[in-house]
């Protein structure tokens, strides 16, 4: 009997329209400055603005087929801008977050040049390099950026009257405004005719070049528009940490990134986000009570690298979809449904 | 559609986490949150300090007149970011009193960006040496009970101008911003008190391979006086090692050392190359003070090996807390109360392993700057002090101009210039033709 209402209650959660589910998880994301605690608060921003870099690399593995590891040069090229031009000549707000994109963009734009006719193992080097290239002058040119030790006192802005700096639930919500769109962005990229001729270019490019399709160009246009997300995730990083340092475009950044992707799915916007959540939830929880938390991290990546070749997003999926064929039975989902949030061709 | 759900039921599972992470705890106890690298490349600067704080506080058997005293260890990966994250965990999910604070450079100067920011957490830095802390940038909140990079090494410069008589030094190290303040506090000493010239030679971060810097100073053998080792770490090592196998040991007298070079885990790997090493610090092993040998024997019998500079420093961070609390009969909640009380510790010699000092108006303590020689002593290699300049204060010298010293353009690799004539113009510049004429006059600084 029991066992008969719990069907149908899942049963009828699963008619939800699709709207609702939507709204009713944006409400809830809207309402955590109200109903959380100031850490929980804090813990949400940080995943944000990292979630934004590993969106940008997880955009390139999954759109391009590429590992990029120069993400955080543009996470924190927008940093470092933000942080000289509001030092050192005290430029009012909307000014330096937009330069500081504009000259990711650009750098993505230089670099993008060189990097888009690499493929596999090429590119990752090529990225490697170019990103160390940035580390380096971040950390040898003092004169601009001082060097190791890095510049602060970077506030951030007051938006419609609220100072974001002192309340970190205005800077939440600003935050989770910009990380929406972004999302929105990607997602509506992906599903444009851009992001199918995108998906062609990286199953068969010989064919699509053969077809006619600008090929170089399409992957062109996919660097540049990753970088432009990684750089706003860097936006929200100066402001709200304060600080900007070489170690925010260092080889470990972009490499735990990285490991972000792998750990929640790189291949999927989903998985970035989820990837970024455990990795930064579980560094801060765990670190509070051990010091061998490294160790725990490490075995996790293990069972999921191989358990779970997919990442968490995609363990997430099988589980969802072994338990809804049981509960639901024939109205369980179908595979690579277009309403499926994990359903991102994936091939 | 159905699995839009998903998303929902894992955003739910995270407010549950959030909604019981973060709670406030009972208040009839001392939280101390400490915080530094316990894992990664710099584990022995965090973990050191750690250690200094846990044997403090075993002395005074984890408790302040009854009130239990928990300590909050957090772990910084030398990452700044990750820092911050800690630093804003410490505060708002474990409400600590006090917090004992970072170890390295780049962390430090985030500390007091954070410090400034929340005025009402007490912080004391641990190992960190830029001067900035307690000084551009100096806050209430923050205090300073170690060093900065300058203030060690101000008079080993004079030292060996004056008492060693070199006239032109090279100055080989790490191209990072730590070594960089050392050469320029070193500069500052040594050519205001009759030096000639210093050249820098900066290598990277992770060099391990000497040769093309050994067979250069080789060729500047015959103009220059002495080598100035300003590395720290596996650089150290290896530069000892080519430095004999490229027969330099022959050319120059014993390699001179910056003030991490000769600290005692240093000595073990060093070995017998490290004989008669100068260099210059707050603290030296072979004190023969009372507080030290006690310190020392309780760290060795602890830890089973002898304790650096880096455990001092954590060590004494918490004895200047428990003074600070003694003031204030243990009102800790009362953050303005305990800060004022901080800054007003004085440490007398049987307190403190290094000795006397006590906090300038920045919060940085004016102490003793020892400058110590290795020498071998039942067996085993130490530091023994071959000359004492008391109460030291971060300015140096240029105490009773320290606003002046303030404007001058912050260090980089290569200023202030290395050249007696260039250096002269700069501080005349800054310091005005007075003071460059009262050098003149009395041949260097007056001890």
């Amino acid at each position: 009997m029991g066992c008969l209402v719990q069907k149908r209650d899942l049963m009828q959660f699963s008619h939800i329209p699709k709207t609702v589910a939507l709204l009713s998880s944006l409400v809830l994301l809207v309402a955590v400055p109200w109903i959380a605690s100031d850490y929980f608060v804090m813990m949400c921003i940080r995943v944000m603005y990292f979630g934004m870099l590993t969106l940008s690399l997880c955009f390139l593995a999954g759109e391009l087929g590429v590992v990029s590891l120069m993400q955080a040069s543009f996470f924190g090229i927008s940093g470092y801008f933000i942080a000289i031009l509001q030092t050192r000549y005290q430029i009012p707000f909307p000014i330096p977050p937009l330069v500081g994109i504009g000259v990711a963009v650009s750098f993505a734009a230089l670099t993008g040049l060189l990097v888009i006719r690499a493929r596999g193992i090429y590119f990752l080097m090529l990225t490697l390099v170019l990103g160390q290239l940035v580390w380096a002058l971040a950390s040898q040119w003092a004169s601009v950026t001082r060097g190791d030790s890095g510049i602060t006192d970077i506030f951030a802005p007051v938006i419609f009257g609220i100072s974001t700096e002192k309340s970190k639930s205005a800077f939440y919500l600003f935050e989770l405004f910009f990380f929406c769109g972004v999302i929105y962005f990607l997602a509506a990229l992906k599903r444009s005719p851009f992001g199918l001729m995108l998906r062609g270019v990286r199953d068969s490019e010989g064919r699509m070049a053969m077809l006619g399709y600008p090929v170089s160009l399409l992957r062109y246009l996919a660097f540049i528009f990753a970088a432009f997300v990684a750089s706003i995730g860097g936006v929200f990083f100066a402001y709200f940490t304060g600080l900007i340092n070489p170690h925010s475009v260092s080889l470990t950044t972009n490499v735990e990134t990285l490991l972000a992707g792998i750990l929640g799915g790189i291949q999927t916007l989903f998985g970035a986000i989820l990837g970024t959540a455990i990795l930064k939830i579980l560094d801060l929880v765990l670190s509070g009570i051990t010091q061998r938390y490294l160790l725990i991290m490490g075995i996790l990546f293990l069972i999921t690298i191989m358990f779970a070749p997919k990442g968490a997003a995609g363990a997430l999926k099988r589980l969802w979809d072994s338990v809804a064929s049981r509960t639901l039975g024939s109205g369980g989902p179908v595979r690579g449904a277009s309403d499926d949030p994990f359903y991102e061709d994936t091939k | 559609m159905k699995r839009k759900n998903w998303v929902v039921a894992i955003t739910v599972v995270f407010f549950f986490i959030g909604a019981a992470a973060g709670h406030a705890m009972a208040v009839d106890e001392i939280r101390i949150g400490t915080i530094g690298p316990t894992t990664g490349w710099a584990t022995i600067f965090g973990q050191g300090c750690l250690n200094g704080i846990k044997l403090a506080l075993d002395e005074y058997n984890n408790e302040f007149n009854g009130v239990p005293i928990k300590v909050f260890s957090e772990d910084t990966k030398a990452d700044v970011e990750v820092m911050r994250t800690k630093l804003d965990t410490l505060k708002t999910r474990d409400n600590v009193h006090l917090i004992i604070g970072p170890s390295l450079g780049h962390e430090g100067m985030a500390a007091v960006d954070w410090g400034a920011r929340n005025p009402e957490v007490p912080m004391l830095i641990g190992y960190s040496a830029p001067e900035d802390i307690t000084m551009r940038k100096a806050t209430d909140s923050v205090i300073r009970p170690g060093w900065t990079g300058a203030q060690v090494i101000f008079n080993f410069g004079q030292y060996c101008a004056k008492d060693l008589g070199y006239k032109k030094i090279i100055i080989v190290g790490q191209d990072y911003s730590y070594p960089w303040d050392q050469a320029a506090g070193f500069i500052r000493g040594f050519l205001e008190n009759g030096g000639e010239k210093v050249e820098r030679i900066w290598h990277p971060v992770e060099a391990v391979d000497f040769s093309s810097i050994m067979a250069k100073l080789m060729n500047m053998s015959k103009e220059y006086d002495a080598v100035l080792n300003n590395s720290g770490g596996a650089q150290v090592v290896g530069f000892f090692k080519q430095w004999k196998q490229f027969g330099l040991d022959k050319v120059y007298p014993q390699i001179l050392g910056q003030a991490n070079v000769p600290i005692v885990s240093m000595l073990s790997e060093l070995g017998d190359s490290a004989l008669g090493v100068y260099s210059s610090l707050h603290y030296y092993d072979g004190n023969p003070s009372e507080a030290n040998r006690k310190f020392r024997e309780s760290f060795k019998k602890k830890y089973g090996h002898y304790p650096d500079v880096i455990a001092v420093q954590g060590y004494d961070a918490v004895h200047v807390a428990f003074k600070a609390m003694k003031a204030i009969n243990g009102q800790v909640d009362d953050p303005k109360k305990f800060i004022t009380a901080l800054r007003q510790v004085k440490m007398s010699v049987d307190e403190s392993p290094r000795g006397p000092f006590y906090f300038d108006k920045y919060a940085n303590p004016v102490q003793n700057i020892y400058i110590k020689k290795v020498v071998k002593k039942d067996g085993r290699l130490m530091n023994e002090a071959v000359k004492t300049y008391e109460e030291v204060s971060q300015f140096g010298p240029y105490a009773d101009m320290a606003d002046k010293y303030m404007a001058a353009p912050a260090t980089t690799r290569d200023y202030p210039p290395g050249d007696k004539i260039s250096y002269f113009k700069e501080i005349e510049k800054y310091f005005g033709k007075g003071y460059v004429e009262k050098l003149k006059k009395n041949n260097g600084w007056v001890d």
